[in-house]
């Protein structure tokens, strides 16, 4: 029976919230708020970091880029300008690490130049090429659909020939079967052996709009082959990380005890990086989320004394009909629970309307995702929030005297 | 007939700022069961105070109340609850129905609090209803019933969990006589079945009910009759 009775305290609850409903519905008000904005910045963020996830997952999870300077730095300017001092990454690095290397798989360097490509009266503008090894395909595990990828020899003879991405292929051979054709980079034939698999997006950035040629062929126009990067592979990263700062320090000349100066970034250093920044935010707006729905609760407690006060003659009535003071304190908190979780469903609802419009107006970019357990959270929480403000004004309509209530004018 | 209430020289004193308040100054009463009794005596004699204690709403200041031979001055905010819920029915002279609710679950709130199962609350309710000639009226509104009828309902109230004692406190107080003598119908109806009724009112024909009337003047029992 006693679910039964509690039954009836929710139901005079949600009957006195609707004999109210616009003084219920101002008092949640902060709650609202709160809970949307805890909503919706937990499933903002969890959407961004998902997304960043599977971004930097194209990266390879195995792969340690060694650079000049970090990806993510988060460091202060005169930091950031020592770390810009450091001396450049080039083939000599390569060279050291290739002979000297036993903990990883592959090994290549890497040089980047965003360039026209042109093929009669077509081009394709903005592609990235890349001047690598034959080992670069492996590293990335990303294979050839058609044709071949650069081999030794290529990279040996400074051979002019060339691996297209997906969209070079449809900017210039929308068509026809590329292999075997001729394309121009910076002025001088290229001829087409390969064609990449397709590997879709990166931070909202096409990974296909790229050429692969061989780094020796590369440096004849680009002229540089000390500011670029290594890229490793390896099964068992932190002791590869180990070796290559190892020999690096060697290459480098460094002393012991003086930092390092050159980079290993890898694609879950930075998504822990990204974490640890939007951890930060995350912190900061279930700070003020954490104040709103307070000032909420406040709010609540206000309404509660006013709703007890109005109804001190049914607190009497209630009272000389049986009623124990903690089936009267019980009623009351009810009631105050129920007001905020009609205020955490509104907010919830606003916090997913919100996501899904961030979503819709980023292009899927930041994806519709909301945890489960923030929506838990919230429902908790607001539960919290009712039983924390509600308790005193239940307390106080529960020790009422029946005398002295029924008398209440 | 076995005693029901026995108060000897219960007192209830009030602080008023300062002052005190001598409501009740040594009050012998002994109702048994089954009985119609008026409560009467004009205004501020103390006849309210006096409900409240038989009704278990307030405690007695000095002296002892034997309510069905348990001593009442001794129990706790809840054990007088459960006092109030099996035995004791309570009438008002403003009805004191809950506004926002139906005359069936009107009735059917003590039977809430007395953990009766939903359905057979309702039907019960609506049963009580019937009996005092509210079995049309069942789903309306308090403001959709007249004086009379909400005062019926008020009776169905009190009624729902059975009780052993009705207290009615001024039941007629906002009704003409017509509709006043039609409680007191009622009211008479549930004695011959057995009831122990109390009236308190300060109007002679009210008072002229009771089988046996108990006189209040300045806190005292003025006489019997």
């Amino acid at each position: 029976m006693f679910r039964s009775f509690l039954f009836e305290i929710l139901r005079s609850a949600v009957e006195s919230i609707k004999a109210n409903k616009l003084r219920s519905l101002l008092t949640t008000l902060g709650i609202v708020i709160g809970v949307t904005t805890v909503i919706g910045v937990m499933s903002v963020i969890s959407g961004f970091r998902k997304y960043i996830a599977t971004s930097f997952s194209q990266l390879g999870a195995n792969v340690i880029y060694v650079s000049k300077h970090p990806w993510f730095a988060n460091v202060s300017r005169k930091e950031w300008l020592e770390i810009l001092k450091r001396k450049d990454i080039g083939i000599k690095e390569y060279q050291a690490l290739k002979e000297y290397g036993t903990t990883f798989k592959y090994i290549s360097p890497l040089d980047r130049i965003n360039l026209e490509i042109r093929r009669g009266e077509k081009e394709a503008s903005d592609v990235t090429v890349h001047g690598v090894y034959e080992d670069f395909s492996r590293i990335l595990n990303q294979g050839v659909e058609l044709g071949r990828f650069l081999s030794k020899d290529d990279i040996k003879y400074k051979r002019h020939v060339c691996v297209l991405g997906q969209d070079v292929v449809n900017s210039l051979f929308p068509e026809e079967n590329p292999i075997g054709n001729k394309l121009k980079i910076q002025g001088r034939q290229y001829q087409v052996i390969g064609i990449l698999e397709e590997r879709g997006e990166m931070m909202g950035n096409s990974m296909d709009n790229v050429v692969m040629i061989p780094f020796t062929t590369m440096t004849e126009f680009t002229g540089r082959n000390k500011t670029i990067n290594v890229v490793v592979y390896a099964e068992d990263k932190e002791k590869a990380t180990e070796e290559i700062r190892w020999i690096l320090r060697g290459v480098r000349n460094l002393k012991p005890g003086e930092e390092d100066d050159f980079s290993l970034n890898s694609s879950e250093a930075l998504i822990k990086q990204f974490n640890q920044l939007t951890g930060t935010f995350l912190l900061i707006s279930i700070a003020i989320a954490g104040i709103s729905l307070v000032v909420g609760g406040i709010g609540i407690m206000n309404i509660m004394l006013v709703s007890v006060s109005e109804r001190t003659r049914e607190i009497g009535v209630r009272k000389a009909i049986g009623a124990k003071s903690g089936e009267i304190l019980g009623q009351f908190l009810m009631e105050s629970v129920v007001i905020c979780l009609v205020g955490g469903f509104f907010g919830i609802f606003l916090g997913a309307s919100l996501t899904k419009i961030i979503s819709i107006v980023s292009h899927g970019n930041v994806p519709f995702n909301i945890p489960i357990w923030s929506i838990f959270l919230g429902f908790g929480f607001c539960c919290g929030i009712g039983v924390f403000f509600g308790y005193y004004p239940a307390r106080k309509a529960s020790k009422l005297s029946p005398v002295e209530a029924l008398r209440y004018e | 007939m076995s005693e029901l209430i026995k108060m000897k020289d219960v007192t209830k004193v009030y602080p008023l700022g300062e002052t005190e308040v001598h409501a009740l100054r040594g009050v012998n009463v002994s109702i048994k069961k089954g009985e119609f009794i008026s409560i009467i005596g004009p205004s501020g004699s103390g006849k309210s105070t006096l409900m409240h204690i038989i009704g278990c709403l307030d405690v007695a200041t000095s002296g002892s109340y034997f309510l069905r031979g348990k001593d009442v001055n001794k129990m706790d905010g809840n054990q007088l609850a459960d006092i109030r819920k099996e035995f004791i029915g309570f009438i008002f002279q403003d009805f004191y129905l809950l506004p926002d609710v139906s005359a069936w679950y009107n009735v059917s709130l003590p039977m809430i609090y007395n953990r009766v199962a939903p359905k057979e609350r309702k039907e019960k309710a609506v049963r009580i209803l019937e009996s005092v000639g509210l079995g049309d009226r069942v789903d309306h509104l308090p403001n959709q019933l007249s004086g009379g009828e909400r005062q019926r309902v008020a009776i169905a109230r009190a009624l729902a969990n059975e009780p052993e004692i009705i207290i009615a406190d001024e039941p007629t107080g906002n009704l003409d006589s017509v509709r006043g003598e039609e409680i007191l119908e009622i009211l008479s109806d549930l004695h011959e079945k057995g009831k122990t009724i109390i009236i308190v009112s300060h109007e002679k024909y009210v008072a002229e009910r009771g089988k046996r009337k108990i006189y209040l003047k300045d806190g005292r029992v003025e006489g019997k009759g």
